[in-house]
């Protein structure tokens, strides 16, 4: 037995929630059981731990617990329903003691997220049961990250799984031909994740789990298994850039501080190498997709010792680039913004003239941001107040419309 | 992305809910309510009172002072609120016209500001 503080059960916990629901599944089907059983298991152990020390075999010991409740609840809807289920004589077989040793190694954590980021599933859902089934987050803490009620997150999940069983969806591998889309289905949902963690949190709040990490911490699992899929790498890459430079993006208040003003001493170096490395490696050894270009342009910023000395001439032609290969209307505003950076705020307006008209583009705010950003480098301080001002009217971020507001405020108080 | 469906009654919405529709139309709101429940949509909601219980306040010479009822007097006013968080203002929209007041008064669907930042 060892003892350690809680932070480092709860890490504990979370690492092996998968691995626990992923032999349970694989062992007996019914992921709705499977889970409900896991996270029974999970509670047990975040309440006897910390108390009784961690078990030698802490797997094992979450496993059999969670086989035992399983079984339960087997049996319990067995009496219920007074018939016999050649289902549960499969999950009889197994019920080891707590203590005994780990049962043989096998990763079924891909398989897990394959299943929790189902096309059936509404994106919600799959959030949901990825950070549940694979993330061992529970369904408070997913609550709390999200600002919902409880009970609003536990109808989420209960649904996805309602979904998965009347769709007789299995706990396998998806058939190969279908693998591809699969995975960019799976790396969709992580990348939805970390954007979350950006738009519901301000500032640091200790008490609420941290979604861009969490998404971090999936995607490094991902990475780990899948190590040649570029696109993964990309994404880990282009998460840990992006999330590198958190601490220089808000100030005092949760004001926004945006790319061009952050103080750069506050990036984080270690994440930052961490992500040049992994983009390096994909661009240079798997097909290139959109993740990894996008991970290329945040290395560009990162790599920039101030704003001036941006590199804007490579991210214009990464940003031409990857809207010939994933044509976007978001995509194609921010290559308008290096256009502007490269060749100057008119041909920033003449390239914004040309997509503004685009209907996925219509109440976007980022058009009156971006066009604000370039009349106010043309030096038309009452065309920018008046862009800022539409801008601010269209966000929905508090934040983002305090910074908006001030910077239409500047443009008409004159040259500061 | 979390939306506010405003609730607009008039004097004539209320007295709906006593006369004879008014077992079906509760039944339909219950029936809705189940349903945001279920999809794991439903965020948070509260009914008001009438509004002849309002406390109103307004600033006077620089200083808030209080006066009974209502700011003013209209033809239809602010009755109860739900939260949904869905996928977009479309859905959202979507069940503010199933919402059955919305045939008998006013509704609107506001998006509720998020407290984090983009990356900018």
């Amino acid at each position: 037995m060892t003892t350690s503080g809680t932070p480092d059960i709860e890490g504990l916990l979370r690492q092996l929630a998968p691995q626990v629901l992923g032999a349970l599944a694989r062992r007996h089907g019914q992921f709705e059981a499977c889970e409900d059983a896991t996270q029974e298991a999970l509670l047990a152990a975040a309440q006897q731990w910390p108390e009784q020390g961690v078990p030698d075999h802490p797997r094992g010991w979450l496993i059999a617990v969670a086989t035992r409740r399983l079984i339960d609840e087997i049996r319990a809807d067995r009496s219920r329903h007074a018939r016999e289920d050649a289902a549960v004589g499969a999950g009889e077989r197994y019920e080891p003691a707590p203590g005994e040793p780990q049962p043989p190694q096998h990763d079924d954590t891909l398989t897990l997220l394959f299943l929790c980021c189902h096309p059936a599933l509404t994106p919600a859902s799959q959030i949901a049961l990825t950070l549940r089934a694979v993330g061992g987050l529970t369904t408070a803490e997913i609550a709390g990250a999200f600002l919902v009620p409880e009970a609003t997150m536990a109808q989420r999940i209960s649904r996805a799984k309602q979904t998965i069983k009347a769709g007789g969806m299995q706990f396998e591998l998806p058939l190969p031909d279908q693998r591809a889309e699969r995975l960019r289905a799976v790396r969709h949902v992580l990348y939805l994740i970390f954007n979350e963690g950006y738009t519901t949190t301000a500032g640091p709040d200790l008490q609420r789990v941290e979604l861009a990490a969490q998404a971090i911490g999936l995607t490094r699992v991902l990475h780990r298994l899948l190590p040649a899929d570029g696109e993964t790498t990309g994404l880990l890459a282009l998460m840990l850039l992006t999330h590198a430079r958190r601490r220089a993006r808000t100030g005092p208040g949760g004001a926004l501080i945006p790319l061009a003003d952050q103080d750069r001493s506050l990036w984080e170096g270690q994440e930052i190498e961490q992500g040049l490395r992994l983009v390096e490696n994909a661009l240079t050894t798997a097909a290139i997709g959109p993740f990894q270009l996008q991970a290329a342009i945040a290395a560009v910023h990162c790599e920039a010792p101030s704003a001036k000395q941006t590199d804007w001439p490579q991210i214009l032609a990464l940003y031409t680039l990857l809207e010939r290969i994933a044509p976007n209307p978001v995509f194609a505003l921010n290559r308008v913004v290096a256009v502007a950076m490269t060749n100057g705020p008119q041909a920033g307006l003449a390239a914004l003239a040309a997509i503004e008209n685009d209907k996925r583009l219509a109440g976007h705010h980022r058009v009156d941001v971006v066009r604000a950003h370039m009349l106010e480098l043309a030096g038309d301080r009452t065309g920018s107040a008046a862009a800022y001002r539409a801008a601010a009217r269209l966000t929905t971020s508090l934040p983002e419309r305090r910074y908006l507001e001030g910077r239409a405020a500047g443009m008409r108080l004159g040259p500061a | 992305m979390k939306y506010m469906l405003l609730i607009y009654d008039n004097a004539d919405t209320r007295e709906l809910f006593f006369g004879p529709e008014g077992k079906a139309l509760s039944e339909e709101i219950d029936a809705l309510m189940a349903e945001l429940t279920a999809s794991g949509e439903l965020a948070g909601g509260e009914a008001l009172a009438d509004p002849a219980q309002t406390r109103s306040i307004r600033p006077h010479d620089g200083a808030p002072v209080v006066t009974d009822g209502p700011l003013a007097e209209a033809k239809e006013h602010f009755a109860g609120y739900l939260i949904v968080d869905c996928e977009s203002a479309g859905r959202a929209t979507e069940i503010a016209l199933r919402w059955p007041n919305a045939r008998f008064a006013a509704m609107e669907v506001r998006p509720v500001m998020s407290p984090g930042g983009p990356d900018t």
